[in-house]
């Protein structure tokens, strides 16, 4: 086989965008790690929300969350893609114009989520809860990168493409359709928008999104990642190319498909349920693959661990990398999402994930590239050591003690005497178990963060000890395999970059149709004799101040059909109850109890005081205090453009109350401050956002005709 | 057609034959992926990463 070209050319790789983005990586690593160790702070402690709107939990998560996936984890792939890749094809970056846009427009896209969600802009839809102008700001930016990585594939002087570029390019494909799909929305205001799906389209394409956000911006670009750095650090060839290959094409068909796990039990058609619930299970086999490739690629160079102490990192990110892809589809069973969904133990497994298995990598990866970049070397070997030990044992803690309240919580939630009633039917009696393992977890954060810390120290002092104005060499490159004579169709189609991502789209697209395209028929599942009525124009306020406050954050709507949760919450929610809801608010965790009938349970003044002070209603209670909503004013007069783009997506209503939408609202709120009044809260509500909140809530679940 | 489509979505002779596709290609890339003749290719390709390239 004649793999060699004929020119030998002296190019430079763009370093300088690596840098770029590494820092940024450091930068925002800081916050989202700061953001997520106050927010474990606040439920273990409650008056850490501060009674400040902009920190409350409900906010701060999102922020948090936001933080740590796309800007932290975000910038290190980027890092990564930009200094693997154009060595991998021999050429430097296409434009280096693009590469700068691509880095300043993400930045600021980071700036502006971090200015907007705790201000309470969102569509709280998880990791997607950024604003329509900010959702086109990133699609643009997507394009850029996108734009920016297939010209330089096309000027690559490598003609195979190696498996690292496989997983960055089903990443760039997949990210762009997950996000513009899940992004479709009509805009009311500057900042609020509504999604054109409702109910249970709406939760499938959140979730489809919201678990291929973890599949393709949390593992493929990181198995990229670690196809590169972990022979790069190891200097051995990874373990098996040829799985390598299927571990790509089992996991990037596979993944797709697996989101609706996230909606077990819930009133999504059971078809959809059982075929998430299968691929998730079926996921086990791609990932431990991959895990295997990646560990085994250090055999018989484990003696590195001691004169390389970063591969420790490569090391434990592939242990969690495995440990969670296991839990994964453990979780992904439905008998087994009956006890852990809802609980702690599902951040536990997001946490293993995150902080294990991304963060370790992306630290791995930062201190093989800082004394590289910079010419240097590292400041301390010994830091690292630290670094690495401090960080392990705080996601440890942090991993344990979240599995321990979830399992703990999840088995009171479902606990049932002999007489078949709820062994602890007050809900606050099941988060009082768990608040010490909160401290356990917020330590467990602390000590990642000092880990973090450590590290920031010794990539500064490495960078300020580093020789100045040390120019870039040039790197001498020949054009290869370009003069192969082959027939086989495998070696052609690695060649073919255009043809390869087509085949990467098609797999990813023939889970996500046939998920998505039989639930855009909502009309099939809705029983006519079951259609709910809409929310009058103070209850849609009402509910839009409910995302504001990122009440979903906390607060479940879906009532599964299992026997305890009945028995605690009442009937299971139906497909009709939230045919009308954009965004659905389904959840995905109960830190308070499911809220999707709680209607007329308690009165007005119950809702106020519990606002004000949740402590007046429910002792122990860790939910933050809400006392600016009996401040704030809602807006009515915007309620008209609010309900004209409802009717405009579907919603049922007349023209009149579309047209007196304000005068509507404040009838209605004018009643519910009465009666608030004649029950001893303060006078004049009637303008608050608290009375347009208490509606809402008054609302859930009466809306059914069987109600 | 589409109607149609989705009337016999859940059809457990059509489910069960798109997963027979699915595992018989995948079986079929099995092969192909682990055939002797490649082995000079992938030895080539798993040497990419440890290229000198001015790391």
């Amino acid at each position: 086989m004649n793999t060699t070209g004929n020119l030998i050319e002296k190019i430079y790789y763009d370093d300088d965008i690596v840098k770029k983005f590494t820092l940024a990586t450091m930068i925002w690593g800081g916050a989202a790690f700061l953001f997520g160790l106050i927010a474990a702070l606040q439920l273990a402690y409650w008056p850490m929300n501060a009674n400040l709107e902009w920190i409350t939990f409900g906010r701060l998560r999102p922020l948090h969350t936001n933080a740590a996936i796309f800007a932290f984890a975000g910038n290190a792939i980027f890092a990564g893609i930009y200094h693997s890749s154009q060595r991998l094809l021999k050429t430097r970056m296409f434009s280096d114009v693009l590469s700068r846009i691509h880095f300043w427009g993400w930045q600021l896209i980071i700036l502006s989520a971090a200015i907007t969600l705790p201000l309470g802009y969102t569509q709280s839809k998880e990791y997607a809860e950024l604003e329509w102008p900010i959702d086109i700001a990133i699609a643009l930016i997507w394009v850029v990168f996108a734009v920016n990585y297939f010209m330089t594939l096309r000027a690559r002087r490598e003609k195979h493409m190696y498996v690292a570029i496989w997983f960055y390019i089903s990443t760039i494909i997949t990210v762009a359709v997950l996000h513009i799909v899940n992004s479709i929305e009509i805009p009311v205001t500057f900042l609020q928008s509504y999604p054109v799906y409702a109910g249970i389209q709406d939760a499938l394409v959140q979730w489809w999104y919201g678990h291929n956000a973890v599949a393709f911006f949390l593992t493929t670009p990181f198995l990229g990642l670690m196809y590169y750095y972990v022979p790069k650090a190891a200097n051995r060839p990874v373990y098996s190319y040829r799985l390598s290959i299927v571990h790509f094409w089992a996991l990037v068909f596979i993944y797709i498909w697996a989101g609706p796990h996230h909606l077990l039990y819930t009133s999504l058609p059971e078809w959809a349920q059982t075929l998430g619930m299968i691929f998730s299970i079926m996921l086990w086999a791609p990932s431990w693959g991959g895990m295997i490739n990646g560990l085994l690629t250090l055999k018989g160079s484990w003696h590195l661990l001691r004169t390389e102490p970063l591969i420790k990192f490569f090391v434990a990110a592939l242990t969690f990398y495995g440990m969670s892809t296991f839990e994964g589809p453990l979780l992904s069973i439905k008998s087994v999402s009956a006890l852990g969904h809802y609980t702690d133990w599902i951040i536990g497994h997001v946490h293993s994930g995150a902080l294990g298995w991304n963060g370790m990598l992306s630290f791995g990866m930062i201190y093989y590239l800082v004394p590289r970049l910079w010419k240097t070397e590292l400041y301390s070997k010994s830091l690292l050591e630290n670094h690495f030990w401090i960080s392990l044992t705080g996601v440890l803690l942090y991993y344990i003690s979240l599995v321990v309240a979830g399992i703990t919580q999840g088995l009171m939630w479902l606990a049932i005497d002999k007489e078949g009633s709820l062994v602890y039917p007050d809900f606050i009696e099941t988060v009082v178990r768990i608040v010490p393992l909160y401290w356990v977890r917020a330590l467990g954060g602390l000590l990642f963060l000092t880990g973090f810390l450590i590290m920031c120290y010794n990539i500064y002092k490495t960078i300020s000890l580093a020789p100045k104005n040390v120019p870039d060499a040039a790197v001498a490159v020949e054009r290869t395999g370009f003069d192969e004579v082959t027939k086989e169709a495998h070696r052609k189609l690695e060649g073919m970059g255009l043809v390869f991502s087509v085949l990467a789209f098609l797999a990813i697209a023939v889970g996500s149709v046939i998920e998505i395209y039989p639930t855009l028929s909502l009309h099939k599942y809705v029983n006519p004799n079951n259609i709910t009525d809409p929310y009058t124009p103070l209850e849609l306020a009402g509910r839009d101040l409910y995302l504001k406050e990122g009440c979903y954050v906390c607060h479940s709507q879906q009532i599964r059909p299992i026997a305890a949760e009945v028995l605690r919450y009442g009937p299971a929610s139906t497909i009709e109850e939230s045919m009308y809801d954009r965004p659905f608010q389904w959840g995905s965790k109960r830190t308070g109890p499911d809220l999707a009938r709680v209607g007329k349970k308690y009165p007005n003044l119950w809702h106020f005081s519990h606002m004000m002070d949740p402590r007046a209603v429910t002792p122990k209670s860790i939910m933050p205090a809400y006392p600016w909503m009996a401040e704030k004013n809602t807006d009515f007069l915007v309620l008209r453009k609010k309900l004209s783009v409802m009717k405009m997506l579907g919603v049922p209503y007349d023209q009149d109350v579309i047209a007196n939408a304000d005068i509507h609202a404040q009838k209605q709120a004018q009643q519910i401050a009465a009666d608030l009044e004649s029950n001893g809260a303060p006078k004049g509500l009637e303008k608050k956002e608290i009375v347009a909140l208490i509606a809402y809530l008054q609302a859930l679940g009466q809306k059914g005709k069987a109600q | 057609m589409k109607q149609l489509g989705l009337a016999y979505f859940t059809d457990t002779h059509l489910t069960a034959m798109g997963l027979l596709i699915f595992f018989c290609f995948f079986v079929g890339v099995l092969f192909w992926v682990y055939r002797k003749s490649s082995t000079p290719l992938y030895h080539r390709m798993e040497q990419m990463p440890l290229l000198k390239d001015g790391e």
